[in-house]
């Protein structure tokens, strides 16, 4: 059981890295889909097609990030050994995880239909491409919340 | 600042000079011509003329543009073109080339080009399709002409079976051919495991018995294949033929690809040029067909702008002694358009209003008031000094590059110079370069990057989190101010007092008592804090209850239901803890990058290598991702939280008679 902590820990780690990642393909895979319909009538909107494509895609950024943030406290990147967790403290980790796994999850699939909806959208209007920008970034909201919370948790939890 | 003050001009002027005029005002770029009225049918009749001159070279140009631009090579790549890298043309330059081009012939040349490469393709895709079908038929061991011909009591057919039938179909045959002889079964070679594929199979047969025969065919299910009346001898005879055909046909095709697009490098340049001329043209016409008309004389109105009309009034002017302008300020009826007027400071901000919606003509611009936020925003987000160093270096460069771009394109890169420099700013004080690497790779300059750092988003997140949220309190409360000032402007005192100074008092007021009793602001910030937020909410509980008369249980009722609406203000104030978030993620992506390089210079020899490759591309992928969301992020700061308190925007943007520059620059 002496390494039960440290696996919660990156089970934790994982899911922030996996689940968030996940949902981000799939966000940009609806968006991608959409963009490719509007350019078959008109190549010419690739730019904006790709500027909105792309914001599905900072989730799996911030799942990474946190995964990155877990390893490096668990003292696992640049060799000098792991730091001794007991369970409590590899569950902690894995909580702090949660936030941005399960948000990150769902908030990039949300955030892509909403996206694929302002690609039809700048289809018609490409003058709205303001517009067309602030939608989706109003789903990202909630993802950016969730980063903020397993950050905070992250560092309130004290390892070593 | 603000929005720009209009005048609407009324010129009459007479018939004669009615082109010049048109291209006064459209030169100009300052003039937005009004309806006289609301769905004009009749357009004056010289200009109607004019239009369907001109709709016809119109139609000729959009041909050739569409046809030969996508063959054409341009000289000057797309990146530059777009930042203005292109020819500069006077009206009169384009006139003359109009008048020297002869469009009608290109065309025609074109169309003839195309027309043959039509029939090229329609000819080759047949001779490919007889080629497989001749491919599929070689197993046939006697000239086509069987088929085609046949001979004076013989013929035959072709046609695919399914591989299962093919037992039953030749006994079926064999009982036929008992009466008459002659008839004679031909069957491609194939898989006889394979029980579903089709096989080719061709009958030759007597003339006589033609009906039975097709009867046995249907029966067993043979789809019929047409042989074409151009094949006579043997299959591979006529594949000899047609690989002889398609080569030829192949190498015909090559070269009017190459004819076309000689006519687009030769041709494509002059037609971008009057694709301009005469778009610009077109929207001419067309806006100055909204004139009134009498026998002689025509009247067009127009919205100017203040500081041009002296200059425009000149120009008309100097045209002809028979014209008479005359201006006046808006009516209160009018719903003249508005034109954001900015110092260079804030010009570039422009955009930021534009993309939400442009204000009334009579309402506030509020881009000299979410300009500075915006900007600090933007540098809290990114957040990096290295970052930021880039960026404005890049900039630097682009603009010693591109002396030619338009006034747009310039804006717009200017806001990300203007916001690269909060960045280094946020950068220094949060001792961000390059994420963490000073503290990875230069140890030496970690005393002087220490010594500048005020806040330290990596072990004392909190400390920032408050600041975002401080900042958005000021912004919040910097929006109600706002809000009262322009309600105070429209004489609603009460309004002004109810609505928006009372959350003012009441959410400042909180704050001073919250931070006066965390330490931060000196005691006595305590008792006015708790007077200001007190006073609010009398205020905002009274003002709910406005129109109720002596009905105390609902003044009450709707009194406590405002006061709930504070929650919406705390949405409000921790939607800022994104600048907190978005600052550190940029820190920590550059992080994570510097410390995959510092791995990869681990492997054996080729370390070094790797570790650059990796520091550069990553940062590089992290400064384009990072812009992104320290783009949008504040942004809906400003659209959401900030213009949410006063700014409806729902003005009609300024859109001026301009000359077309899709293509060139047109000068006048």
């Amino acid at each position: 059981m002496e390494f039960l902590g440290l696996s919660l820990a990156l089970f934790g780690a994982a899911l922030a890295a996996a689940l968030a990642g996940i949902g981000s393909a799939i966000g940009i895979g609806i968006a991608g889909g959409a963009a490719a319909g509007v350019m078959t009538e008109d190549p010419n909107k690739f730019g904006s097609c790709l500027i909105l494509q792309a914001l599905p895609g900072t989730q799996g950024i911030y799942g990474l990030l946190i995964a990155f943030f877990v390893l490096n406290k668990l003292g696992l990147l640049g060799g000098a050994g792991a730091v001794a967790l007991n369970w409590n403290q590899g569950l902690q980790i894995l909580a702090s995880c949660l936030p941005i796994a399960v948000v990150g999850w769902y908030s990039a699939i949300w955030q892509g239909k909403t996206s694929a909806a302002s690609i039809q959208m700048i289809s018609k209007k490409p003058e709205a491409m303001g517009k067309a920008i602030i939608l989706p970034a109003m789903v990202e909201t909630y993802a950016v919340l969730a980063l903020l919370t397993s950050i905070l948790m992250l560092m309130g939890v004290q390892v070593g | 600042m603000g929005v720009a003050r209009l005048k609407k001009a009324e010129l009459y002027y007479h018939k004669s000079v009615h082109d010049q005029i048109a291209a006064t005002l459209q030169e100009s770029g300052a003039c937005q011509i009004i309806s006289t009225e609301e769905d004009k049918v009749q357009r004056p009749s010289d200009i109607e003329a004019l239009i369907s001159r001109n709709d016809d070279k119109l139609s000729e140009v959009r041909y050739l543009s569409r046809t030969l631009t996508p063959v054409y090579v341009d000289p000057v790549p797309a990146l530059d073109r777009m930042l203005g890298e292109r020819p500069d043309v006077t009206m009169s330059e384009l006139e003359e080339l109009a008048s020297k081009t002869d469009l009608q012939s290109i065309c025609e040349q074109t169309r003839a080009v195309e027309h043959e490469a039509g029939e090229v393709r329609s000819k080759l895709s047949e001779a490919r399709t007889n080629t497989a079908l001749l491919a599929d038929l070689k197993f046939f061991p006697y000239p086509l002409s069987v088929f085609t011909e046949g001979t004076r009591t013989l013929t035959a057919l072709a046609g695919t079976i399914k591989a299962e039938n093919v037992a039953g179909f030749k006994a079926a045959l064999g009982d036929l051919s008992k009466y008459v002889a002659d008839t004679e079964v031909v069957v491609a070679p194939f898989d006889e495991k394979d029980k579903a594929q089709s096989v080719y199979v061709a009958v030759i047969y007597s003339r006589s018995i033609e009906s039975e025969i097709r009867e046995v065919c249907a029966k067993h299910g043979l789809s019929f294949v047409e042989v074409p009346a151009s094949f006579a001898g043997t299959p591979e005879e006529e594949q000899e033929k047609f690989a002889a055909s398609i080569t030829q046909l192949e190498k015909k095709e090559s070269e009017l690809a190459d004819k076309l697009s000689e006519l687009a490098q030769e041709n494509v340049p002059a037609v971008q040029k009057l694709s301009d001329y005469y778009n610009s043209l077109s929207s001419r016409y067309n806006e100055m067909a909204r004139s009134e008309e009498t026998e002689c004389t025509m009247l067009t109105k127009f919205w100017l702008p203040v500081d041009r009309a002296e200059e425009v009034k000149q120009k008309i002017e100097a045209i002809s002694p028979d014209v008479a302008l005359f201006m006046s300020d808006p009516a209160p009826e009018d719903e003249p358009p508005s034109l954001l007027k900015n110092g260079s400071l804030t010009r570039p901000f422009n955009i930021l209003t534009e993309l939400y919606s442009s204000p009334a003509y009579r309402g506030i611009d509020p881009t000299p008031l979410l300009a500075p936020f915006f900007w600090i925003f933007f540098g809290m987000c990114l957040g990096d000094a290295g970052y930021a160093i880039v960026v404005f270096g890049t900039i630097l460069y682009v603009f010693k590059k591109y002396k030619k771009m338009s006034l747009g394109v310039k804006d717009f890169i200017k806001l990300f110079l203007f916001c690269s420099i909060s960045t280094f700013i946020y950068g220094v004080i949060s001792g961000s370069f390059f994420g963490n690497f000073i503290d990875s790779f230069v140890p030496a300059l970690v005393p002087l990057k220490n010594s500048l750092m005020l806040v330290d988003p990596m072990t004392n997140p909190m400390q920032v989190l408050g600041i975002s949220l401080l900042i958005g309190i000021v912004h919040l409360m910097f929006g109600l101010l706002i809000a009262a000032y322009d309600k105070l402007r429209n004489g609603q005192f009460i309004d002004a007092v109810g609505n928006d100074l009372s959350w003012f008092m009441f959410i400042t007021g909180l704050t001073f008592l919250g931070l006066g009793m965390g330490g931060m602001l000196p005691p006595h910030f305590v008792q006015i804090g708790q007077a200001m937020a007190g006073l609010g909410a009398v205020i905002i509980f009274i003002y709910a209850g406005r129109g109720k008369g002596w009905n105390i249980g609902g003044r009450i009722i709707s009194g406590f239901l405002a006061l709930y609406g504070s929650t919406s203000y705390l949405g409000d104030i921790l939607s800022y803890s994104r600048l907190l978030a978005l600052g550190f993620g940029s820190a920590v992506i550059g992080m994570v990058i510097n410390l995959l390089g510092g791995l990869a210079a681990d492997i054996p020899y080729v370390g070094w290598l790797v570790a650059i490759v990796v520091i550069i591309g990553g940062h590089i992928f992290s400064i384009l991702i990072n812009i992104l969301g320290s783009f949008v992020h504040p942004l809906r700061l400003q659209y959401v939280e900030f213009f949410g308190k006063f700014y409806t925007g729902g003005g009609e943007p300024f859109t001026p008679l301009t000359l077309s520059q899709e293509f060139v620059n047109v000068k006048a």
